[in-house]
């Protein structure tokens, strides 16, 4: 669950904003014939619902239904006695508590006459609340409008930059206390993380690690994760007002391979969105000098989720919008040591 | 690598998916809903989404939409095969399609994938709930020790969070605290909402940046995950030291709690513990604060999940069994104090229960 800090701040997130965000969306719902919009949210797929509304529920589920004019409603099963507060942290919506989101929006529907009702991601949306939207508002029709939502979303706008350098140098800071050498202790690494993330404002922190790069470049959570090697990795996820990113560091015990790996950390922090010429490309060039690129995969958020790959090694990811930031996670070989890093680029 | 639940939860699937006639059952789940996935695989989904599909035979496979979550299952789950799929519904689709016209059940099924129903003629879903409900809510010995072990992690919990609460810190460098804590301890996990103030707190939610002043009361439920289990425990400070409308609003939740704790054994009703804490408050005339308008539930079971059935209220006629892991909590506002919880969380026995919480119920006062 989320359980940082979660409030709205308009300076970090303007009304303005949103409401530029809302006209977008309806944009394209009227380029592609739709007469309302729902998208389902929970903190596992809360993404597209942030963007419009600015709020991620923190337990449970909702929908957030978006008719052609007037104010959205964001239906959610979370307790009548916690309205008030999302209201005030959801600058977008009317909030509407109910333990069953899906009837009030059929509600909505069969009130507004809406026939054509867009869906993100109908394939994932869950069946039983599409079941009781059908049968509750007779003779709409369910259409996904998933690529409706992410043109409507195109790039990054001005606020989700800036709410993204902050959750990045959350992520940074964490990572900034680790001292190579000074706890064999694997879980000693993960807690500190943790710690300033939240402590500076963190909606969510996921921290994992990669205890012995020599062995697996996988990452585990605290309570899986096996004893120190002489390289590991540490893995900091993070979201600050409902934006995610990502920021990884490897470190090693012995002082030669950490200023590779520092170097390494360099490299990763130099590099820029490449102006005409391919990803692939562009991070060969980038890190020839330093060893293999073993692999690399870049993240962008996607309908409903915060972070998903775009682009990767092998081209079976794609969606990458270089206008927009984006996750980088980089492998490098360096004279045998497994490197791994990870940062935001294009803020 | 996977824990001594696991294989106990595998035999005991399989039984019931004997009992039930299903030759597979498919179980969905996110970081919100991770119990039936967990129960079946052992692997505590974080981000994306997953699908398991388990044979009858314990043969498991589990989709997962995220590729870092796949390298993870991998790594920490030994007993199943573990499939990355950007599109999680066609992998779920194709497998369950290459096994044929079989009886396939799924759970929980208001939340399965539109498209996993829906465009396949020949696939045909049944609701799996009576296969894996009673599962969750019951536990084995094994589970129940995983639960003991979230409990004592909730009590010790308690008391860093009594330690970080202090005038002028802001409610989420509390939560911070705890975290930090949770996680040096291998605690991946936890349900934690927190309120602060005084008659206008109305309930609990996510810190917003409140600063604690004297006076204040600070509530708090604080759910640790050990082994996949949740155990719960809820409790009231006051900045400063407590008033006597304070106190004796403690008392009457105090009664409530031990009123209902000594209700609960096998084959009472949920309803009835609920019923035992409300008549607390309806002997102090404070019976209005017993309703949905004011409080959510009385109590609820937890163990995979950390809010799960049965819920503890006058409505719900589900009997209490042997095994079942819950919390009584008669959380509500009080009109004059505010909002204040306290509860502790058990194992229902055949002639009682186990207490689980350690931590004193008493109106802490912190300085």
């Amino acid at each position: 669950m989320r359980r940082g800090l979660m409030a709205w701040d308009e300076n970090e997130l303007p009304r303005a904003a949103l409401e530029e965000r809302l006209a977008s969306l309806r944009a394209q719902m009227r380029q592609q014939g739709l007469d309302a919009f729902v998208a389902y949210t929970n903190i596992a797929r809360g993404a597209a619902v942030c963007w419009l509304s600015g709020f991620t529920p923190y337990w449970n589920e909702g929908l957030y239904f978006v008719p052609m004019e007037g104010e959205p409603i964001f239906a959610t099963a979370l307790s009548k006695r916690v309205a008030e507060w999302i209201g005030s942290v959801m600058p977008q919506g009317a909030v509407t508590t109910t333990p069953r989101p899906p009837a009030l929006i059929a509600e909505h529907i069969a009130r507004s006459g809406a026939k054509k009702i867009g869906v993100l991601e109908l394939d994932g949306f869950p069946a039983g609340h599409a079941k009781v939207i059908l049968e509750g508002a007779p003779g709409v029709e369910l259409i996904d409008a998933t690529d409706a939502f992410a043109l409507a979303r195109g790039g990054s706008d001005t606020s989700e930059r800036a709410l993204l350098v902050v959750a990045d140098m959350l992520a940074g800071q964490g990572l900034s206390t680790i001292r190579p050498g000074q706890t064999s202790e694997a879980r000693a690494l993960i807690a500190p993380c943790d710690s300033a993330a939240r402590l500076g404002g963190a909606e969510e922190c996921f921290t994992t690690l990669a205890a012995d790069l020599a062995q697996s470049a996988g990452f585990l959570r605290t309570d899986t994760v096996s004893a120190l090697g002489e390289t590991y990795a540490v893995r900091v996820s993070l979201a600050y007002k409902g934006v995610w990113t990502r920021r990884t560091r490897s470190f090693a015990n012995d002082a030669a391979t950490q200023a590779a790996f520092d170097t390494a950390d360099a490299a990763l922090a130099s590099f820029a969105a490449p102006d005409g010429v391919p990803l692939d490309k562009a991070l060969a060039a980038h890190f020839a000098s330093l060893g293999t690129l073993a692999n690399w995969t870049a993240e962008q958020p996607r309908g409903s989720y915060p972070l998903a790959p775009v682009a990767n090694e092998t081209g079976a990811a794609e969606g990458l919008s270089l206008d927009a930031p984006f996750v980088l996670s980089v492998e490098l070989s360096l004279k045998g040591k497994r490197w791994i890093g990870a940062r935001l680029i294009g803020a | 690598m996977n824990t001594q639940a696991h294989k106990a939860r595998t035999a005991a699937l399989s039984e019931a998916m004997k009992r039930e006639g299903a030759d597979v059952l498919l179980l969905f789940g996110n970081n919100w809903h991770a119990d039936h996935l967990r129960y079946a695989t052992d692997f505590g989904i974080q981000e994306g989404q997953g699908i398991a599909l388990v044979r009858a035979d314990g043969a498991t496979t589990l989709v997962l939409d995220d590729p870092a979550e796949a390298e993870r299952a991998r790594a920490e789950t030994r007993t199943c095969e573990v499939v990355f799929a950007p599109q999680l519904v066609k992998e779920a689709k194709s497998q369950l399609a290459r096994a044929g016209n079989r009886a396939i059940a799924a759970a929980p099924y208001h939340l399965l994938p539109y498209g996993l129903l829906h465009g396949e003629k020949d696939l045909r879903v049944n609701d799996g709930a009576s296969i894996v409900e009673r599962l969750l809510m019951t536990k084995l010995e094994v589970e129940m020790d995983a639960v003991r072990r979230a409990a004592k992690l909730a009590d010790e919990g308690y008391a860093v969070f009594r330690d970080a609460a202090r005038p002028g810190r802001k409610d989420y460098e509390l939560v911070a605290e705890i975290e930090t804590f949770f996680r040096a301890r291998g605690v991946a996990e936890n349900f934690m909402i927190i309120g602060v103030g005084g008659a206008e707190v109305r309930g609990m939610a996510p810190p917003g940046g409140k600063v604690l002043k004297p006076g204040d009361m600070v509530t708090t439920e604080l759910t640790p995950c050990v082994d996949g289990y949740y155990a719960q425990i809820c409790r009231t400070l006051v900045v400063g030291e407590a008033s006597e409308a304070q106190r004796q609003a403690f008392n009457v939740y105090l009664e409530a709690m031990v009123a209902g704790i000594d209700t609960v054994k096998a084959g009472v009703t949920a309803a009835a513990v609920a019923k035992a804490e409300n008549d607390v408050f309806r002997k102090y005339d404070l019976g209005q604060y017993t309703t949905s308008e004011y409080t959510r539930v009385r109590g609820h079971g937890m163990g995979l999940f950390p809010d799960q059935k049965p819920q503890i209220l006058e409505d719900v006629q589900i009997p209490l069994e042997a095994g079942m892991t819950i919390i009584v909590h008669p959380n509500t506002y009080h009109p004059v104090v505010g909002y204040l919880v306290l509860g502790d969380s058990l194992i229902v026995r055949e002639n009682g229960c186990e207490i689980l919480c350690g931590t004193p119920r008493e109106l802490f006062s912190v300085q």
